[in-house]
C-alpha cells in the first residue's frame, strides 16, 4: 500500500489515491465466489460483539475483504443499532473493525453481481438498509465511538463519521472513492463532505484523495487522533468507564489523544488553491481552475489532482458534485433520501452504465481502463444529472423511508 | 422578561375540539362557542380556586404535569407536505435557483461570514456587536472574498434574461445574508455600473468595465443631496464648462448641496458618478451625469473633493454612507456620461433629446433595476422572518386549555394564525407580482418603458411596506426571544427601513402611480379610444356587479376577487379624475391639486397595485396542472384577497362593501387560517432559504440557550 501523502509518490503519482480501492476491490473479486458468500453468510461471524457492563463493542469482521459491508453486515448493524438505542442497559457503542482495516467500504462487487443476475432493486434494498443505519447512526441518542485503524472508505465513513467520536491513528487512511468507479460519494457523504472547513468536501468528493489520520483531525472527519499503540489502551479504559456521558468520553479520549502534525506536503496545506478552484460552479470551471493554477505553478499535487479528475466518470464527478452542493443546504435526513433516489438511478443504468464499466475495468477485467459513457463532461447535459435527482419512475419503487427520530438532543444531530 | 412574553388566550374562542388543527371547521361551529365558553369559565375557576385554596398542591402539579419542556423539531409533529415543495420553490426562484443556491453554498464555507453554532446547527450572520468601522471593513471582505473566488466575472459582459437575473439573483442572494453586504455591492454594479452602462456611451464602457468588475475601481452614486432627495431635478451642485482646457468643474455652491448618504463614499468608494445641473453659456440644461475621481489608488481623497461620514445609523452600519463637497473640481470633457446629451470640445450643448422631461426620464432608467431588487430582497427578508416566527410558534408552547393537559403550540391559538397566515400567503402573492416586475424589466422595450417605470414604483413601495409589516408582526409573534439581534427577525427592521425611502419614497411613488394613470385615463378619453396598458383594460367593459350577499363560497371565485378588486381601481380612478377636474375647474394648477387630493392619489394607487398582484398570481396558478399544489396556492389566494378585503379601509369606505358582508368577510379570514395551519411548515420550507440564514429560535432554541452552550 502506498503512502496517503501525495510527496511521497512522485515515482507514481497516477495511483496514489487509487490503490487502496484497487487493493480493496481485487480482494474483494478474488473472494467473490458464490462459494465464498456463502462462507460468509452466518451473520455472527461477519458481525462481532464484545460486551462489558454497559459498554458494547462491534467488531466488524470480514477481514480477508477489508471489511466490507455486505447485505447481511448492514441488515446486523441496523439491528444491533435499533436495539442498543432502546436497551437502557446499553450506554456506549465502540466500533472497529478486525485485521488490518476499518472498513474498506459497501461491498459493490456483491452489489453488481445482484443486479447482474436479477435487478436492479436487489441493489436498491442494500442501500436502503445501508443509509437507514447511516441516518440511525447520525440521529443516535447514545455515543458511538468509531476506531479507525487503517482503511475507512466509502461505506466504512459512513459507519463512522455520522458517529459522536472518531478517533484516527497513525494508519489511517480516509477517502471516498466512488467517482473512480462510476458511482459518487454516498452514504450520506453529501452531508459531512459538504460541511467540512472551506470547499475541501467538494476536493475529496471528487478526486477521491486519501487522508491521513492528521487531515482527518485536521478537516473535522476525525475528532481525536491516538497514536496506534495506545488505541487497545483507550478501548480498555472506555469499557472501564462504562460511561455515556459525552463528556466523560471525551476527556479520557483526550488523555490518550496526541496532537499528529501534518506532513509537510499535506494537500490540507493546500487549503486556499483548493478553496478557489473546487469552489467554482461547474466541473468544467473546477478542472480550469486547477489548469490556471498548473500553468501558474505547477507541481505533483496539481497535476495529481488534474490526472484524478479526467480519469473519473464524467457524469459521476457531475451528479457528485451537484449532490454536494445541494447536501451543503440540507438536513441529513434529506442528503439520504436525495442519495438514495441518485444510487437507484446509478444502478438502473437508464441514462449511464458508468458504475458497471467502473466495476468492469476495475474488478472483473481489471484492465484499469473504464470507457465511460457519456464520455466527457461536456457531452453529460444539465438535464441528464437533473434526471438522478429527482423521484423515478418506477411503479413499485418508493423514496427511502427514514425512521421517525424523537426528541433527539442537539448533540444527536450536529456531529460535524 | 417574563413580562415581554406572556400573552394570555383570555379573548380567544376555544372549544375543547378546536385544539385540534385537523379539524378546523369546529373552531366556528356556531354550536360548540356556547360549551366553549362554559368549559373557560370553569376551567378559569378552577385554577382561581386551587391559587386561592391550596398552594402546596399547585406546586406538586406543577411539578407533575409541566415536565421540563422540550424542544420537538416541527418536522416530526406536523403533517408532511402534501404537495411537491421544490415544485413550489420554483415558482418563487424560478431559473435562478442553481445561482441562488451556489451563492449560498460560497458564503456558508468561509468564516468571513462568521459561523456559529447554537443548539446543534451551525448559522452565519454578521457580527453585530461589531463597531461601525468593523462592520464595513467586513462587508468590503466579503466582497474581496465573492470576488476572489470570480463570482462576478463577466458582470458586464454576460448578456441577454440570463446575464439579467444571473445578476439580479446574485445582488439579493446576498442580501439574505446581510443587507449591508447586498447594498455595497448593488451601489457599485447597479448604481455606480449601471449609470456608466445605461448613461454612458462606448468609450466609458471600454475604461470603466473592467476596473469595475476587478474592483480596482470601487464605484458610488452621488445623486441626493441635503436639500434633495425625492426631487432630483432640483439639486444644486453645478456644473460648468471651460472650453479652454476642455474640462468640466463641479461645484458645490452651498451646503444644502452637499452630497448626503453616499453609499460607499466615506471610506471605499474611488469613484463617482455625479448628479449636477449643466450650466451652458449660462443656460442650465438640466440635471447631467459626471464620473469624477474622488479617492486616489492609496484611498487618500482627491485635491478639491471633501468627504464626512454620514455617522452610525439605525442599520445598514456595514455600508459607509458619506457626504461630499466639491470645490470646483475640474474632471475631463470626456467624463460626462453622453448617452443622451453631449457638449462638443467647443462647448456647445449637443442632444437628440429635446425635451427636458424625456431626457430626465432617461436619466433615471439605472434607479429602475434597483427597484426591482428592493422589491424581490424585501421579499426573502419576509420570508426569513416569516420561516423563523412560523417555525418557532411551531414548536413554543404557551399555557394549556386544561389542567394537566400539555401546552398549546402557538401556531394552534387562531389568534397567532391571524397574525402570521395572512401575511404568509401575501408574501407569496408579493413574491409572484416581484418576478413578474423582474421579468417586464429584463425583457423591456422602449414601448414598455413606462409600464416598467409605474409597475416598479408601486411594487417598490408595497412590497416594502409589507416586510416592514411582516417583520414586526413576525418580531412580536416571537415574543422576548424577537428582540435578540441573533434571531434576526427584530434586527432586520432596523436594516430593512431604509427600503422605504431611497430610491423613491414610498409615498411620493404611490401618488406618482396615480398621476400615471389618470395621464393614462385622459389620454384615452382625448383619443377617444379604449383604454389600453396598465391593467386597466377592464375599464372598457361595464362596471362589475357585486353580489349583494357574500358568502363563503363566493368569497374564494376568483370571478369575485376580480371584480371587486377592478370595481375598486376603476371607481377610484373615475373619483381621482373627477376630483382634480373639479379643481382644475376652480383654475388651481396641476401641483397644488396633486397636493390636495393625496388621499384619494393614495387609495387608487393601492388599488392599482392589488389589482396587479392577484393578476399575477392568477396567471402563476394557470401554469400549475390540477392538483395538491394547485389547490394550496389557490387558498393563499384566497387568504390574500380576503384579507385586503379585511383590512383595507376603502372596501367599506367606498361602499364596495356593506357593513354586513364585512362581517362575512372577516369571519372567511378565521377560517382560512385555519385551513392554512396544516400548510405553515411546508409553505415556509418552500421560501428554500437554507437554515444557516435563519436563527437559533427557528430550531433548537431549548439547547441553544443551554447552560453547557454558554
Amino acid at each position: 500500500m502506498k503512502s496517503p501523502n501525495p510527496s511521497d509518490n512522485q515515482s507514481d503519482p497516477i495511483v496514489f489515491c487509487g490503490s487502496a480501492l484497487l487493493v480493496v476491490l481485487i480482494i474483494l473479486v478474488a473472494h467473490y465466489s458464490y462459494e465464498t458468500r456463502l462462507k460468509f453468510m452466518a451473520p455472527t461471524s461477519q458481525v462481532l460483539l464484545k460486551e462489558s457492563s454497559n459498554v458494547r463493542t462491534i467488531i466488524l469482521n470480514r477481514p480477508k475483504q477489508l471489511n466490507a459491508l455486505s447485505l447481511e453486515m448492514v441488515s446486523r448493524l441496523l439491528e444491533l443499532f435499533h436495539a442498543y438505542e432502546e436497551d437502557p442497559n446499553v450506554k456506549l457503542i465502540i466500533m472497529k473493525g478486525e485485521g488490518r482495516a476499518f472498513c474498506a467500504g459497501g461491498d459493490v462487487a456483491a452489489v453488481v453481481h445482484d443486479i447482474n443476475k436479477g435487478s436492479w432493486k436487489l441493489g436498491a434494498k442494500f442501500f436502503s438498509i445501508e443509509f437507514t443505519l447511516n441516518y440511525l447512526m447520525a440521529t443516535y441518542a447514545k455515543p458511538q465511538v468509531s476506531l479507525l485503524r487503517g482503511i475507512v472508505m466509502g461505506g466504512g465513513a459512513g459507519v463512522s463519521v455520522h458517529g459522536r467520536f472518531r478517533v484516527a491513528t497513525d494508519n489511517s487512511v480516509f477517502a471516498m472513492p466512488e467517482t473512480e468507479l462510476g458511482l459518487f460519494p454516498d452514504v450520506g457523504a453529501s452531508y459531512y463532505l459538504s460541511r467540512l472547513p472551506g470547499f475541501f468536501g467538494e476536493y475529496v468528493g471528487l478526486t477521491c484523495a486519501r487522508l491521513d489520520g492528521a487531515e482527518m483531525l485536521a478537516c473535522g472527519l476525525a475528532t481525536h487522533f491516538v497514536p496506534l499503540e495506545k488505541l487497545h489502551l483507550l478501548e480498555d479504559a472506555l469499557c472501564k468507564a462504562n460511561t455515556g456521558d459525552q463528556k466523560i468520553i471525551c476527556s479520557i479520549i483526550n488523555e490518550f489523544s496526541g496532537a499528529p502534525k501534518l506532513k509537510e506536503k499535506s494537500q490540507y496545506f493546500r487549503l486556499k488553491t483548493i478553496n478557489r478552484c473546487f469552489s467554482q460552479r461547474t466541473v468544467e470551471d473546477i478542472i480550469s481552475a486547477i489548469e490556471k493554477e498548473a500553468s501558474k505553478n505547477m507541481d505533483d499535487w496539481i497535476s495529481w489532482t488534474i490526472k484524478s479528475l479526467k480519469k473519473a466518470s464524467p457524469t459521476s464527478l457531475k451528479i457528485s458534485l451537484r449532490s454536494i452542493r445541494e447536501g451543503r443546504l440540507q438536513g441529513v435526513g434529506q442528503c439520504l433520501i436525495r442519495e438514495y433516489r441518485m444510487v437507484c438511478t446509478v444502478m438502473r443504468g437508464e441514462f449511464s452504465r458508468d458504475f458497471f464499466e467502473g466495476c468492469r475495468a476495475l474488478l472483473l477485467d481489471k484492465d484499469k481502463n473504464p470507457k465511460w459513457e457519456p464520455s466527457k463532461l461536456e457531452l453529460v447535459s444539465d438535464h441528464m444529472v437533473d434526471q438522478y435527482f429527482v423521484a423515478l419512475d418506477d411503479e413499485d419503487w418508493e423514496d427511502l423511508k427514514l425512521p421517525a427520530r424523537s426528541n433527539l438532543p442537539s448533540h444527536a444531530i450536529a456531529k460535524l | 422578561m417574563t413580562s415581554l412574553i406572556s400573552h394570555r388566550p383570555i379573548t380567544t374562542d376555544f372549544s375543547s375540539s378546536s385544539l385540534d388543527r385537523f379539524k378546523p371547521s369546529s373552531i366556528d361551529h356556531p354550536s360548540s362557542s356556547s360549551s366553549s365558553s362554559m368549559d373557560r369559565v370553569n376551567f378559569r375557576t378552577q385554577v382561581l380556586t386551587r391559587h386561592l385554596q391550596n398552594h402546596h398542591n399547585t406546586a406538586t402539579d406543577l411539578i407533575q404535569t409541566a415536565p421540563c419542556v422540550n424542544y420537538s423539531p416541527p418536522e416530526l409533529s406536523e403533517p408532511p407536505a402534501d404537495f411537491d415543495t421544490k415544485s413550489l420553490r420554483k415558482l418563487l426562484d424560478g431559473q435562478s435557483i442553481d445561482v441562488i443556491d451556489y451563492t449560498f453554498n460560497l458564503m456558508m464555507q468561509s468564516n468571513l461570514f462568521c459561523p456559529r453554532e447554537r443548539g446543534g446547527k451551525v448559522f452565519i450572520s454578521p457580527d453585530f456587536n461589531q463597531s461601525m468601522e468593523q462592520q464595513r471593513e467586513m462587508t468590503m471582505k466579503r466582497i474581496d472574498y465573492l470576488r476572489g473566488l470570480g463570482s462576478f466575472d463577466g458582470w458586464f459582459s454576460k448578456k441577454g434574461t440570463d446575464g439579467e437575473l444571473w445578476r439580479f439573483a446574485l445582488a439579493e442572494t446576498v442580501s439574505v445574508f446581510d443587507h449591508s453586504l447586498g447594498i455595497k455591492l448593488g451601489v457599485h454594479f447597479f448604481l455606480w455600473g449601471g449609470a456608466i452602462r445605461f448613461m454612458g456611451t462606448k468609450r466609458h464602457h471600454d475604461k470603466w468595465f473592467k476596473p469595475t468588475e476587478t474592483f480596482e475601481v470601487k464605484g458610488c452614486f452621488a445623486m441626493t443631496e441635503l436639500g434633495h432627495g425625492s426631487n432630483v431635478r432640483g439639486i444644486e451642485t453645478i456644473t460648468r464648462y471651460d472650453a479652454r482646457t476642455q474640462e468640466f468643474i463641479i461645484s458645490t455652491p452651498c451646503e444644502s448641496a452637499q452630497k448626503y448618504w453616499i453609499g460607499g463614499a466615506a471610506n471605499h468608494a474611488t469613484h463617482t458618478v455625479v448628479f449636477s445641473q449643466l450650466e451652458i453659456n449660462g443656460v442650465n440644461q438640466g440635471v447631467h451625469a459626471f464620473i469624477a475621481q474622488i479617492r486616489d489608488t492609496d484611498g487618500n481623497i482627491c485635491p478639491n473633493v471633501r468627504i464626512a461620514d454620514c455617522g452610525h445609523k439605525i442599520g445598514l452600519n456595514g455600508v459607509d454612507n458619506g457626504r461630499i463637497w466639491f470645490d470646483d473640481l475640474r474632471i475631463p470633457r470626456e467624463n460626462l456620461l453622453n448617452s443622451v446629451a453631449d457638449v462638443s470640445p467647443d462647448g456647445q450643448y449637443l442632444t437628440a433629446i429635446k425635451d427636458p422631461d424625456q431626457r430626465f426620464a432617461a436619466f433615471l432608467a439605472p434607479l429602475t433595476s434597483g427597484r426591482v431588487t428592493i422589491a424581490a430582497s424585501s421579499m426573502n427578508t419576509a420570508k426569513i422572518g416569516l420561516a423563523t416566527a412560523i417555525r418557532y410558534s411551531l414548536s413554543r408552547r404557551a399555557f394549556s386549555i386544561r389542567p394537566n393537559e400539555p401546552e398549546v403550540l402557538l401556531l394552534d391559538y387562531p389568534s397567532h394564525q391571524r397574525r402570521l397566515l395572512p401575511l404568509l400567503a401575501k408574501t407569496y402573492a408579493l413574491s409572484f407580482a416581484s418576478n413578474y416586475l423582474k421579468m417586464i424589466y429584463v425583457n423591456r422595450t422602449p414601448e414598455s418603458i413606462k409600464t416598467v417605470h409605474v409597475v416598479s414604483s408601486a411594487l417598490k413601495a408595497v412590497l416594502t411596506w409589507h416586510n416592514m409589516r411582516t417583520l414586526q408582526e413576525c418580531r412580536e409573534a416571537c415574543g422576548g426571544q424577537g428582540l435578540k439581534t441573533e434571531n434576526h427577525v427584530g434586527h432586520l427592521k432596523s436594516e430593512y427601513d431604509v427600503q422605504l425611502t431611497f430610491e423613491g419614497d414610498n409615498n411620493v411613488l404611490m401618488q406618482q402611480i396615480s398621476k400615471a394613470l389618470l395621464a393614462e385615463f385622459l389620454a384615452a378619453k382625448k383619443r377617444n379610444k379604449p383604454i389600453k396598458g396598465l391593467g386597466l383594460e377592464h375599464l372598457n367593459k361595464p362596471a362589475p356587479i357585486i353580489p349583494s350577499q357574500l358568502t363563503s363560497s363566493t368569497l374564494r371565485t376568483t370571478q369575485f376577487q376580480t371584480d371587486i378588486f377592478c370595481l375598486r381601481e376603476r371607481d377610484l380612478l373615475h373619483r381621482f379624475v373627477k376630483e382634480v377636474s373639479e379643481h382644475q375647474a376652480l383654475g388651481e394648477s396641476k401641483e397644488h391639486i396633486f397636493t390636495v387630493t393625496y388621499q384619494l392619489a393614495e387609495d387608487l394607487g393601492r388599488a392599482f397595485s392589488d389589482c396587479l398582484i392577484l393578476q399575477t398570481f392568477l396567471d402563476v396558478e394557470a401554469t400549475i396542472p390540477a392538483g395538491s399544489l394547485k389547490n394550496v396556492l389557490g387558498l393563499m389566494r384566497s387568504m390574500y384577497t380576503t384579507i385586503l378585503i379585511e383590512e383595507d379601509g376603502s372596501f367599506l369606505r367606498y361602499g364596495y362593501l356593506s357593513t354586513d358582508n364585512a362581517a362575512v368577510v372577516r369571519k372567511e379570514v378565521m377560517k382560512l387560517c385555519s385551513e392554512m395551519r396544516p400548510y405553515a411548515l411546508s409553505l415556509v420550507s418552500s421560501f428554500g432559504i437554507p437554515d444557516a440564514f435563519l436563527a437559533p429560535i427557528a430550531f433548537n432554541w431549548v439547547d441553544a440557550n443551554s447552560w453547557s452552550s454558554v
